[in-house]
């Protein structure tokens, strides 16, 4: 114990030695205050020896602020070997570079520092679980080490620290998702120092946003939340401009994405063009939509869905002209031949109506009009196997007509969009 | 595309269409007996009408109550239902900042007029209301046009 006592002390005179994450010589130390025997319940030994370890790289020195149970150092530390605390615990304590903290210590003893063990251990064994590669952190800076610590500390210090770590998370959230999840999911495991560095190394923005964000840190102490935003480099940390940054930077995402969705708009580069791309886009799908549903009250009659047909013959909107191939119904052709002309339109606008349905329509018209249904429509569900015949000879001159009212009430419409009145004019 | 999923949206939205497409054309009988021109274009309007009503009621429902435009659409179907087609409408406001911010705020103005819902959101939910506005308005486009092209002739 006399031993150790110096030696201890010696840690304490050079903290920095220490915190450099000489795992080997607290191990040492171990083994010297195993030897010394002191009485101590198991499960504190396994706290403390949990503590040390995860202690290895103490980059709370000169960070960490101990709650007031830490007062049993001192005892210790004054070598008072009535004071029963767990003697590795506090060894790492001291060697943490304790005495740089400024910690006030008496002699409160055995008492406070197993609470503190196990305050200490319950904390911070969350936060820090891989020593050896916190030790090689611990190049990291201090500002960026500090802000995983989530001690329930009670100095004014802390708490700002701990607002900042809240706060960086909010500004991970702003920068970028994948960032705010690793530091918030690391908040939680403790290796939120690796990723942390990890993610500094990988923006080089961000370290700069953390110098910046320190010097800011200063006046930020008495307001604790508001959302921080990581500033870049050479831009004002005003933290208006940096939420303004914020919300231009997700909607030029957004409109990225539009750009991907609207057809053609590629070489369009301008905020307000692709505005107004989109707006056309929209307008035209709108008018799309009314044109498709004034054909179905022009033309729909009674219909007797049998709604697994309709599937069938969805799922394979290319398809079915395959079927028609077939040759199989007159209805089918002669009407599938002017229904084709909006089709076309429609095809012109995107759509999987291929061309080559034209041709085949046309094909059709020329083949004598059979009355063999097509296979996948159940005709029972359809009443109109009569008309078949009456279809051949009327069907043009009817949908001709129909169309023609349909044209006539068109012009009603606001049906002035460019690519669907080009093709109008072309078709009909 | 070749085996329907029966929970898509497109599979609820057809789903929805064509039952009220049945019901339309139950409540307007069409005389089937001769194939001449028998609806007038004004019923052919009517029709036209409650289709159309039909087809972004359907779509509305087809996508729930999860976005902004789809409810707002569904409130806007209710009340015309209710009160004969009143809209409120709400202007946004206009930036002064520039002539350049002003052409953009304008175009963001419009846009929220042809988007439903878009009057009283924010840009960014604007324009994300809209890529899902536009997913589901070029799905019933499909829709409607393969509907029309099968059911068409069947007179």
């Amino acid at each position: 114990m006399n031993r150790a006592l110096p030696e201890m002390l010696n840690c304490m005179n050079a903290p920095g030695t220490i915190i450099a994450g000489n795992c080997t010589d607290m191990t040492v130390m171990e083994r010297q205050r195993d030897r010394m025997k002191w009485q101590k319940c198991d499960h504190h030994d396994q706290q403390q020896q949990q503590i040390q370890y995860n202690f290895g790289g103490s980059e709370l020195g000169g960070v960490f602020s101990l709650p007031i149970h830490a007062q049993g150092f001192h005892g210790f530390l004054g070598g008072n070997p009535a004071v029963k605390p767990d003697p590795s615990s506090e060894n790492r304590w001291a060697e943490l570079g304790f005495g740089s903290c400024g910690l006030v210590l008496n002699n409160n003893g055995t008492a406070g520092l197993e609470e503190m063990g196990n305050v200490l251990n319950n904390n911070i064994s969350k936060t820090f679980s891989c020593s050896p590669a916190v030790a090689a952190e611990k190049r990291s800076s201090d500002t960026v080490l500090s802000q995983k610590l989530s001690l329930p500390a009670g100095k004014e210090s802390f708490k700002k620290r701990k607002a900042d770590e809240v706060q960086s998370n909010k500004a991970a959230t702003a920068e970028s998702d994948s960032t705010e999840k690793r530091m918030k999911s690391c908040a939680e495991e403790g290796d939120s120092k690796i990723t942390e560095q990890i993610s500094t190394k990988n923006n080089n923005k961000e370290s700069s946003a953390d110098t910046s964000r320190d010097n800011s840190k200063a006046s930020e102490v008495q307001k604790p939340d508001y959302i921080h935003v990581r500033a870049r480099r050479g831009q004002a940390t005003d933290s208006h401009s940096l939420a303004e940054r914020v919300r231009r930077e997700k909607i030029s995402e957004r409109m990225k994405y539009l750009q991907d969705l609207v057809p053609g708009c590629n070489k369009i580069t301008g905020k307000a063009g692709m505005l107004e791309e989109i707006i056309n886009y929209v307008q035209s799908l709108q008018r799309q939509v009314e044109f498709l549903s004034m054909k179905l009250a022009a033309v729909n009659p009674r219909l007797d869905f049998n709604i697994d047909d309709l599937f069938a013959k969805e799922m394979f909107p290319t398809c079915g002209a395959n079927f028609q191939t077939i040759g199989m119904s007159s209805e089918m052709t002669n009407s599938a031949y002017l229904q084709l002309n909006p089709m076309q339109r429609l095809a012109s606008c995107g759509l999987d109506m291929g061309l080559n349905s034209t041709d085949l329509a046309l094909r059709r018209t020329i083949s004598a009009p059979g009355s063999i249904p097509e296979p996948f429509l159940d005709t029972s569900c359809f009443t109109q196997d009569q008309p078949t015949a009456i279809w051949d000879a009327d069907l043009q001159n009817i949908f001709n007509v129909e169309f023609q009212q349909g044209r006539s009430s068109f012009q009603s419409q606001p049906f002035t969009g460019s690519i669907e009145g080009s093709n109008l004019k072309m078709e009909m | 595309m070749n085996s329907p999923n029966p929970n898509s949206l497109k599979s609820r939205f057809t789903k929805g269409l064509v039952k009220a497409l049945i019901r339309i054309n139950k409540n307007h009988p069409r005389s089937s007996s001769s194939p001449s021109i028998s609806s007038s274009p004004r019923e052919i309007r009517r029709r036209y009408h409650k289709i159309k009503t039909a087809a972004y009621a359907s779509m509305a429902c087809a996508v729930g109550t999860r976005r902004a435009w789809s409810r707002a659409l569904l409130w806007k179907i209710q009340n015309q239902a209710c009160n004969g087609g009143v809209v409120r409408r709400s202007i946004g406001s206009s930036s002064h900042y520039s002539m350049k911010k002003i052409v953009e705020q304008n175009k963001i103005n419009e846009l929220r007029k042809v988007v439903p819902g878009g009057e009283g959101m924010d840009t960014w939910s604007l324009l994300e209301e809209t890529a899902h506005y536009m997913k589901c308005l070029t799905t019933q486009v499909k829709v409607m046009s393969t509907i029309v092209e099968i059911y068409s002739p069947t007179t």
